[in-house]
């Protein structure tokens, strides 16, 4: 089964199982991560859904669309090099993504 | 609750408000335009007599043609585009207010003084219509608001009619001229994306320009007329911010929650549907209370009490919810953020004047108010 952890800006982890099919967001919502506000439910309008996603496993995702790339102008901290937003990374089969939480999305 | 005067279902529980906006397959946004009385014979053999062809830009639309057409729109409507458009906004804030704060009888109304023009303004450059036409375009906007949402008799409806048409006119023109001039607008960049071979008609363009010259100011302005009302009768939270900027972003967002520029928005159900435990027959039209969710304390503690500092303030449903979320919500919050900070900055000593007398105007989904007094100390 897929896997995301999740790791606050505190330091704190959650590891969830999640479902192929799904967003990185909604796996987050659906199990009450906190640190993801995603306003817009997916959208791609509100970049409330910002992560940090670990070095390590940034190359293995699909590259991201322009309208991502230019959405994470608009987070509420500053874009890091591996930054995305959860709601455009979809989970598939054997996926193990480590990502962290901003200290803030608004 | 089915309300006959209206002949709407109301919704106004957080999570079936949300759930309604989510559900896009099951309830439909086509209504979300449609004029709530009808329109009297006169207003609409004026309105087809004179080429009035709009009903929605995007809200109203539907898949598959709303995903083409918000994919292609949104790309204009981007953070960066924004960002570049604060030097403006900034300078705009700070002369209305300088000019307000130089008038020597020391009272000013924050809606006509400040809130009126701004958003204006900015969304008549952003789309490249005339900056010096604001008070035709504010004009058209009422009339728009007052024909869709409004409660009017059919002789009332006249003088409207022929202001939407003037309207309509309006956006076509636009359209047209930016084929011949290819502005730096956001007409441009449109017209610019179908000569690219981007599937957008003409008329899908002016329809656009038609919404955005509505929505991308009516609502702003009330935002930042309702933060200033809200922040002033709450001294000891407007010191907060006054003392620290930084708390400005998080009060826009409790502002957002507690006075929603819209209050309710329309949906009508595809199918037979169940909403909160109540069965809705397919055909049935919705009427989606957020003014209500936002205060449900089964979702926001004390719903009641506007506080800034409250965590989850940001879970409101002002700019709806899912594909039809409101795209313009980074631009309307970043002008109430600038308009806060500067009044907070340039006149941290302002005072409401007779805050319970504020009057709202008459309408099914706008909350406005029209006026909002203040004073200060020389
Ligand atoms: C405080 C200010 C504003 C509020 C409260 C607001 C609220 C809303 C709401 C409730 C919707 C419907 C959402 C839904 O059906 O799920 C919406 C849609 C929309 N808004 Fe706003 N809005 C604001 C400012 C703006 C601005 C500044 C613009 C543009 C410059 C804008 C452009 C739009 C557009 C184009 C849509 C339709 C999107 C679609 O159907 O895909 N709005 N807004
Ligand atoms: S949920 Fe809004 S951009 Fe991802």
């Amino acid at each position: 089964m897929p896997k995301v952890t999740f790791t606050d800006h505190a330091g704190e982890t959650r590891a969830i199982d999640a479902n192929p099919g799904d967003s990185v967001m909604e796996t987050a919502v659906r199990n009450g991560v906190p640190g993801i506000v995603a306003e817009c439910g997916g959208s791609l309008s509100c970049a409330t859904c910002h992560v940090i996603v670990d070095p390590a496993d940034f190359a293995s995702l699909p590259p991201m669309e322009e309208m991502e790339d230019e959405m994470l102008y608009g987070t509420a901290v500053e874009r890091r090099e591996t930054s995305r937003l959860s709601c455009q990374i979809r989970i598939t089969e054997d996926l193990d993504l480590h990502v962290t939480t901003p200290e803030t999305q608004v | 609750m089915y309300d006959e005067r209206i002949g709407y279902w109301v919704v106004t529980r957080y999570d079936d408000v949300k759930a309604v906006f989510d559900d896009w397959e099951t309830f439909s946004s086509e209504n979300a335009q449609a004029p709530v009385r009808e329109r009297g014979a006169e207003a609409k053999r004026i309105m087809a007599e004179g080429g009035f062809t709009a009903y929605s830009g995007l809200s109203a639309r539907v898949p598959p043609e709303h995903t083409r057409i918000r994919k292609i729109v949104a790309r204009a409507f981007t953070p960066r585009r924004y960002k570049a458009l604060e030097p403006a906004i900034r300078a705009n804030v700070v002369r209305e207010i300088e000019t307000m704060l130089r008038r020597p009888d020391r009272t000013g109304d924050l809606v006509a003084d400040l809130a009126y023009e701004l958003p204006t303004v900015t969304i008549l450059t952003l789309i490249g219509a005339d900056t010096s036409q604001i008070d035709t375009y504010k004009r058209w906007s009422d009339s728009r608001g007052a024909m869709t949402w409004g409660d009017l008799s059919d002789e009332e409806q006249i003088p409207h009619a022929h202001n939407l048409v003037e309207y309509w006119q309006e956006c076509l023109r636009l359209v047209e001229e930016a084929h011949r001039t290819h502005p730096d607008s956001l007409v441009g960049d449109l017209v610019r994306a179908q000569e690219a071979g981007e599937e957008i008609t003409d008329h899908e363009i002016a329809s656009v320009c038609y919404s955005l010259l509505f929505a991308g100011h009516e609502t702003t302005t009330t935002l930042i007329s309702n933060a200033l009302r809200v922040l002033l009768a709450h001294p000891e939270q407007w010191r907060q911010v006054v003392e620290d900027p930084k708390k400005i972003s998080a009060a826009v967002e409790e502002v957002l929650r507690y006075s929603p520029s819209i209050v309710a928005w329309r949906r009508r159900a595809k199918r037979d549907a169940v909403v909160g435990g109540v069965e809705i027959p397919a055909g049935a039209n919705l009427l989606l209370v957020m003014g209500s969710a936002n205060r449900d304390e089964s979702h926001f503690e004390a719903p009641e009490v506007f506080d800034i500092s409250r965590p989850n303030a940001r879970e409101h449903l002002a700019f709806g919810y899912g594909i039809h979320y409101c795209l313009g919500n980074m631009l309307a919050k970043l002008q109430a953020k600038v308009a806060i900070e500067e009044v907070a900055r340039l006149a941290p000593g302002l005072r409401l004047v007779d805050a319970d007398a504020i009057e709202f105007g008459h309408n099914l989904s706008f909350r406005a108010p029209v006026r909002v007094p203040v004073t200060w100390e020389a």
